[in-house]
């Protein structure tokens, strides 16, 4: 077999692969609007969706309620799953996701202050929380980029730096959860599980926004990205500045984490597994594995949305439950296979 | 002339004249306001009500039937929170079993699209609720769905007045809701006149028996019990002495202070082994079973309180109900004992439920430890 047919057959494989892939999603999708405790007929679904039915409710549930719910899912997947795989691979680290490095804590603290503060700020509290929940992922990334700059990036140092931020940032959480209001409290408690129900179209329009405007930033560096899998030195060898590369490429991705989880919470897991299905799936070459993982993150996400309302119809289980409970299984069956064929 | 300011028809006037006293009689009807002081649009007695918490209030305003205007509530709430209270209430209003669960801001299940699916005409929400739904809320006024606070837990007597007229108005019961608002507006007057009478602040602790002694449980302030002990006078350890309106104190704190009368408050908890067991399904020996261990806890046999046998058991849900005067009543009995002799807390908690309630009192709901008054 001469190289230039296997790499016809890797790239067929692959295209196979992005196929079946938007396919789950677009499905994903689909049931995502169907679906709801509501238990509204599927044509009715459609009337709203359609803008045909004059029924002002049935217009608010599906429109209002379930779209931005289902864009949602999908943009903060796609931009939790690429920041995953791309905190693997500056961190040489497969436990690593966007949460590795305090920015999710961040988030949290950020969230927690203004659920406390509450009515003391002249913002409606619908804006103000993402607001300061992106702020304080911000600046635990700027804490951890700001140790990476004075003594060289390297994953030891960043790591150490960005668990020295997570501990900081979780203890000021508890200290804002100790001292909050019994209103407070709950509030506080539902945002670090992470909900889809916050959504709203401006919303998942700004996630996707960032999504559009720091994916190219990433793919521009793709090559350098996959010579960084093969070690710092090699990539030296290959030309790439490490150091700044990995600066570089983590505030980009801490953006990008931040500007999900501002909006709907600490939803975990997405950014540990996306990457590895695509990696598993697609191979090492980034140019390939950012997208796959940002689109595995997506199905992820929106998988984990429809069967968060399934699972006992007429409530909605926290999303970030259910993540974990889906994920898990699939990710064992996904190891256990792919390492019998090896 | 004439045909540009046209004289009234002697018709037009006289329509006028009969339709003034409406109209002034319209304005002069204030509209409705819930507990928050914010005003409802709603015209006429509503169809379609999601009631969101305090269904035993509004049972007693609405009376059984009621409960046929109410197309969801938060299940939960009810069934799980007072398993045995829910049971009961079962028999008289059968539609309960299967009616819908809209979830509940306090395990983060509700859901705003279960609650337009079922199209009411007015949500009614507690004000714990309210504050965590700030969106939903926006969302169903733009929809034209009037939503309509209510609070018993904050235990301010403005509220529990304007909570009770305003489920009355929006179901039609008026005058059911006026006799309900001024029968604890009696009782709570004499309570405070007669506790006032007795111009001594007893020092007082409660907590929350839910996890048994061997759990500090949460005791509070500022709310619930918390704000029944103002009202009465009493000087709550607990003030000053927990971050927000509930939480455990420290167990050398409650030792230092000494108080000199200890509840503990139970309910009808299941699976909570060493809980304090209180109301509908708890006869007294249980309940004092249940309670006796707290006063073998680590230093509390020297407890003033301990010593002289004020350890008592109350049941939780009277914190936050139309019909808390009763645990008022019993609280300050232990208290101030010469001013309420003539009173009998469960007798009143009897009376309420006879008049009120479509299920018949029994049970152990307030409970001294010993067997009577030292």
């Amino acid at each position: 077999m001469n190289g230039a047919a296997a790499w016809r057959r890797a790239n067929r494989r692959h295209a196979l692969i992005i196929l079946a892939g938007g396919a789950a999603l677009g499905t994903s999708f689909a049931a995502d609007l169907a679906t709801g405790p509501a238990m509204l007929p599927i044509p009715s679904v459609l009337r709203a969706l359609s803008g045909l039915s004059d029924d002002t409710m049935l217009r608010a549930i599906v429109l209002t309620l379930r779209l931005p719910i289902a864009l949602m899912a999908i943009a903060v997947g796609a931009a939790l799953g690429v920041s995953g795989a791309v905190m693997q691979t500056i961190l040489h680290n497969p436990l690593a996701s966007s949460y590795t490095l305090g920015i999710s804590a961040g988030a949290g603290f950020g969230a927690a202050l203004v659920i406390t503060i509450g009515a003391a700020l002249p913002l409606p509290e619908a804006w103000a929380i993402p607001i300061a929940a992106f702020a304080f992922a911000g600046l635990a990334c700027a804490l951890v980029a700001g140790v990476g700059r004075m003594r060289g990036a390297t994953p030891e140092l960043l790591v150490l730096a960005g668990i020295a931020c997570l501990f900081l940032f979780q203890s000021l959480l508890s200290l804002l959860q100790f001292i909050a209001s019994p209103e407070a409290l709950p509030q506080i408690v539902f945002w670090l599980f992470g909900s889809l129900q916050r959504a709203s179209l401006s919303k998942a329009a700004i996630v996707t926004a960032m999504l559009v405007a720091l994916s190219p930033v990433l793919m521009a560096d793709a090559w350098r990205l996959t010579a960084l899998r093969l070690g710092d030195e090699r990539a030296r060898a290959l030309g790439v500045r490490v150091e700044r590369l990995r600066l570089r490429a983590f505030v980009v991705v801490s953006l990008l984490t931040g500007a999900a989880v501002a909006f709907v919470g600490t939803i975990g897991f997405v950014g540990l597994v996306a990457p590895h299905i695509a990696r598993m799936l697609v191979g090492e070459d980034q140019r390939l594995l950012l997208p796959a993982s940002a689109m595995f993150g997506a199905v992820l996400l929106s998988v984990a949305s429809v069967a968060s309302k399934l699972i006992l119809p007429g409530t909605v289980f926290p999303i970030g439950i259910i993540t974990a409970l889906i994920g898990v299984p699939f990710f064992a069956w996904l190891v256990l296979a792919t390492g019998r064929g090896r | 002339m004439s045909s540009l300011f046209p004289r009234p028809s002697r018709r037009a006037v006289l329509t006028l004249a009969l339709a003034t006293p409406f109209i002034s009689r319209a304005h002069a009807q204030p509209a409705l306001t819930d507990a928050l002081g914010r005003g409802v649009a709603l015209k006429a007695p509503a169809e379609r009500i999601v009631l969101g918490f305090n269904y035993e209030e509004f049972t007693a305003i609405a009376g059984p039937e009621g409960w046929n205007r109410v197309v969801g509530f938060s299940r939960t709430l009810w069934s799980d929170w007072r398993p045995s209270v829910f049971r009961r209430y079962l028999k008289p209003i059968p539609r309960l079993a299967d009616l819908p669960d809209i979830g509940n801001t306090e395990d983060g299940t509700f859901s705003l699209e279960r609650v337009l699916s079922l199209r009411p005409d007015l949500v009614i929400l507690p004000e714990w609720s309210f504050t965590v739904l700030k969106d939903q809320v926006r969302q169903l006024e733009a929809l034209g769905i009037p939503v309509l606070v209510i609070d018993y837990n904050a235990e301010i007597p403005e509220r529990h007045v304007a909570s009770t007229r305003a489920i009355g108005r929006a179901t039609g019961n008026e005058d059911r809701a006026q006799t309900l608002a001024r029968l604890y507006t009696d009782k709570l007057a004499d309570i405070r006149a007669r506790a006032k009478a007795a111009g001594t602040a007893p020092k007082v602790y409660l907590e929350l028996g839910q996890g048994g002694p061997g759990v500090i449980g949460n005791t509070y302030w500022q709310s619930m019990w918390g704000r029944l002990f103002d009202l009465i006078g009493a000087d709550n350890i607990a003030a000053n002495h927990i971050a927000g309106g509930w939480g455990p104190l420290n167990p050398e704190y409650v030792l230092a202070a000494d108080p000199d009368a200890i509840f503990i408050a139970g309910s009808s908890w299941v699976n909570k082994p060493a809980a304090v067991l209180t109301g509908f399904d708890a006869d007294l020996a249980t309940t004092r079973a249940r309670l006796a261990p707290y006063a073998r806890r680590q230093g509390w046999p020297e407890l003033k309180a301990i010593r002289s046998g004020r350890l008592f058991a109350i049941e939780h849900g009277l914190s936050r109900a139309l019909f808390d005067y009763t645990a008022s009543y019993f609280i300050a009995k232990q208290l101030y004992p010469v001013q309420f002799t003539d009173i009998d807390p469960v007798a009143e908690l009897r009376l309420y439920h006879e008049r009120f309630l479509p299920v018949t009192f029994e049970g152990t709901w307030m409970a001294r430890l010993t067997q009577d008054a030292a």
